[in-house]
Parts: structure tokens; sequence; C-alpha cells
């Protein structure tokens, strides 16, 4: 049995993958820690994970303070915030607590989200292999090959912390989602894993009844047409006054449509169709939907079309033009332009996606690629791979 | 001159809608990242458009710079750039 240590930033979307694939591990037999923020972490991971802190509660309060500050910014002022004043910085932060987890758990193998800088540059010092989990795939394609000088600036700052471009490891990239969404040509160490969504776990509840049906009971066990429809609306954990505004539009073309909405945002007055939580068990709902409202997160996205649920795609910011653009590439989905989209587009979109088979043909399509890629199976496979050499 | 700011200015009104510019006069000063908050699909068709109408090529005007320069980019530039070119 082997020995796993994953490191990740405070950031759900980050960890929901390796909570998957670690689970698989576990459940394997072998042992894995994770090192990270121990509060976001105990979340999302199982009751008994073994956890090792590298950043503490003010340090991730901080990061949030940021994050807000991030949200007023547009254009490439949105990139240059990113790495300077996040990333970098929270990979100075975190080499401490990675060093002494590894130190104490003394790991086979470091698996490194590709936003903790720290997994690659300490398993380095430690003489210890390393491999990449993407929690995306848009740096593969890399967005800014349009901008050779701005590429450029991205790779310095990366030499400049670790001496190398460390958001790729040459042994190992696990990607979590596929061939039928992401074009081009890549190298071995490129696994396209599909999403990782077994041994998760949701500590959220969710009240069952609004849809008429109980978890686990399907979109199949309800009555069938229009009327019988569910939407989630979801824009992710962070959004400010452009989401806001975005929310207020999708409200309003919602407004007598026969759909059932369930939207993720704070309390707010909405039509009676609309059922508005703070925050939901995604992987438990997905089954009891028929379309997605998403700012184009890559594991809202990938989640709705591992469920073959056809999106409506408003992309924000970072990677998500990236995943809108995949979806409709493969046709399923319809983009919209999140800071400018008014309800009756909104309404135009969902409608498009709910009542044209087209494109929840192609999430099914989507799906089944998903299927073949393994998901944390795949993944773990492919990590013990690494480990035996 | 003036010509190719009004023309620049209607391009942009296009693709963004014109909507979103109630009360926003575009001048030279306009700067695309700060003030316009272009998203990249609305760049991508002003690149078209661009190329459709003076035959000018956005992305490599844009790869040049750094990302400094890109975060400066003003209506002015672009004008100044096509008014070179043209």
């Amino acid at each position: 049995m082997s020995r796993f240590l994953f490191v990740v930033p405070p950031l759900t979307g980050h960890v929901n993958p390796t909570a998957s694939v670690g689970g698989e591990l576990l459940a394997r037999g072998h042992g894995v820690a994770w090192v990270g923020h121990p509060g976001t972490l105990r979340t999302l991971l199982p009751d008994d994970a073994r956890i090792f802190p590298a950043i503490d509660d003010a340090l991730e309060a901080d990061i949030r303070a940021k994050r807000e500050r991030w949200l007023a910014l547009r254009g490439m002022a949105v990139l240059k915030f990113f790495w300077e004043e996040f990333l970098i910085p929270l990979g100075h932060s975190m080499v401490p607590g990675v060093e002494a987890a590894v130190r104490a758990f003394r790991p086979d193998l470091v698996v490194a989200d590709q936003q903790a800088l720290a997994g690659p540059l300490v398993a380095r010092e430690s003489g210890l292999p390393w491999v990449t989990s993407a929690s995306t795939s848009a740096e593969l394609v890399n967005p800014l090959r349009t901008m050779p000088k701005v590429d450029a600036w991205v790779r310095d700052l990366l030499h400049d912390f670790a001496g190398g471009d460390v958001r790729f490891s040459e042994r190992l990239v696990l990607v979590y989602s596929s061939k039928a969404l992401v074009a081009g040509e890549f190298g071995d160490e490129v696994a396209f894993v599909g999403p990782a969504l077994s041994h998760r776990v949701e500590r959220t509840g969710f009240p069952w009844d609004w849809l008429g049906g109980s978890p686990g009971g399907g979109a199949a066990g309800r009555s069938p047409g229009l009327a019988g429809r569910c939407v989630l609306v979801s824009l992710g954990t962070l959004n400010g006054p452009a989401g806001e505004r975005f929310l207020g539009q999708t409200l309003e073309a919602v407004d007598g449509l026969p759909v059932r909405v369930v939207m993720v945002a704070e309390p707010r007055p909405a039509p009676s169709n609309v059922l508005v939580l703070p925050s939901v068990p995604q992987l438990a709902l997905l089954p009891h939907l028929d379309a997605v409202v998403t700012h184009g997160g890559h594991n809202t996205a990938c989640e709705a079309l591992a469920h073959g649920l056809p999106l409506v795609v408003a992309p924000i910011r970072d990677d998500q033009p990236t995943v809108a653009a995949q979806v409709v590439a493969a046709g399923a989905g319809v983009r919209l332009t999140y800071s400018r989209a008014r309800a009756a587009d909104i309404r135009s979109a969902l409608t498009s996606v709910l009542d044209e088979p087209e494109y929840a043909a192609a999430a099914g399509a989507v799906r089944d690629s998903f299927l073949a890629a393994g998901g944390a199976a795949a993944a773990a496979d492919r990590l013990e791979k690494v480990v035996a050499g | 001159m003036d010509e190719v700011l009004q023309q620049v200015a209607k391009l942009i009104t296009e693709v963004v809608g014109p909507d979103f510019l109630l009360g926003v006069e575009i001048t030279r000063d306009t700067t695309f990242s700060d003030d316009l908050g272009l998203e990249s699909i609305e760049f991508v068709a002003l690149a078209d458009k661009l190329n459709a109408h003076y035959g000018v090529d956005l992305v490599a005007f844009l790869a040049d710079m750094d990302i400094d320069e890109i975060m400066a980019m003003s209506v002015g530039r672009l004008v100044d750039h096509i008014t070179a070119r043209v």
C-alpha cells in the first residue's frame, strides 16, 4: 500500500475532485492525507479524513477578502491580480505547512492541485515525485496563447517561485474532463479521467418534498411535460454586484414559465416557482433536474454534463469563458453574456435547451464520454501506476 | 481621424449593445478593460468587425503588448493603430 498527500487551496471546486480520488484510494487501502485549510477541508472530506494545516483561519479570511476586491476588477486586471495577489502569495504561505505535512506523513507521492503551487515546490525540495490535479481543463488549452508577452509573464512568475512551470507535472496531469469537451493533442502524461464524483460527502440538506420526489427518485419518476421540469441556477460561491444583476434578470426570466427553479443565492423575493437556497447538495440534486444555468465553473458544468443535462452558460472570468466555449462547441448548451444578458435572453436560452432535444442529446454524448473515462477509479489507477514507477 | 473614432465607437456599440452604453460617451480615453469591461466573447466579435471593416488584426495588435499595456489599452490607441495602417 502507498501513501498519497493531496495539496489543495481553500477553494471548494479544487478540493472536490481530490475528495473523490482520495476517497477511492482510501477504499483501496492506501494511506491518504490532505494539506490545506482545515476548516474548508472538513466540510468537504469524510469525517475520518487525515488533514494537515497549511492555511490558518486568518489567512483564509484574508484570501476571501482579497477575492471580494478581485470581483470588482475587469478585463486583464483580473489576471494580474490573480497571479500577483493570490496564487504566488498563497504558494509562499502554504510552504511551511506542506513541509510539515511531508515530514509527518511521509508520502510516496504528492498530488498538487494546479492552484497549490507549494505542492510541487516542496515535493522537489524533498526529492518526492509530484503529479498535477487540474481542477479545470482551461490551462491545458492555454487561453493566453494569443498574448505571448502575457503568457511569458506568467511563466516568469512561476520560474521565480519554483524554478519551472509547476502547473503541469511531467509524470501525470489528472484532468476531470474528456476529449469530447477539450480539443487538442496532449502528451501521454495528460489523463482525461472525467469528473470524479464517487466517494463525495455532501452535508447540506434539501427540501425534497418541494421537488415532489425523494432523493434518488430521479427525473423519470416525475410526471412528464413542461410543468414537471426543474432547473438549477448556480453562479458558484463568488459573484458580487454583476451576479446580483444576473440573478435578478434570471428571476424575471423564469417568472410565469412552467418550470420549477432552484436558485443558489442569498435569500431574496422570488416568484412562486423559484426556491432560493444559500447552498444545495448539488450531486444529490442533479438527477432530478432537466437543465442547469451556470457561470461555467468547471465542476458545476461537468457535473451537470455527467448527468446528461444541457446548460445555459454565462461565464464571468478565469477559466469560465473557456468552459463555456467547450460546452457550445459540444452542442450541449447556449452561451450568454454574463454582464449584459437580459431576462428575455435568459428565457430564450433556457427555453431552447429545455425544448430542443439536440442540446440534451449532445449533453448525453458528453456524459457517455465521461462514463468511458472512468472517473475517480481511473484517476486512482493512474496514481498507483506513478508510484509503481 | 475623428471618422475612425466614430466608426470604432459604432462597432463597439454594436458589439456591446446600445442599452449598456447609455450615458457613456466613447472617447479616445475610454479603456477596453476598465471602462467598457469587454468580455472575451465581445472582444472576439469586435476583432471580427474590425477585420471586416479595416482589415486590421486586433489579436495581432495585442500580441505585441505586455499585461500593463493591455490593461491600459484605450480606444484612442486602437484608433491610432488603425489610422497608421489604413
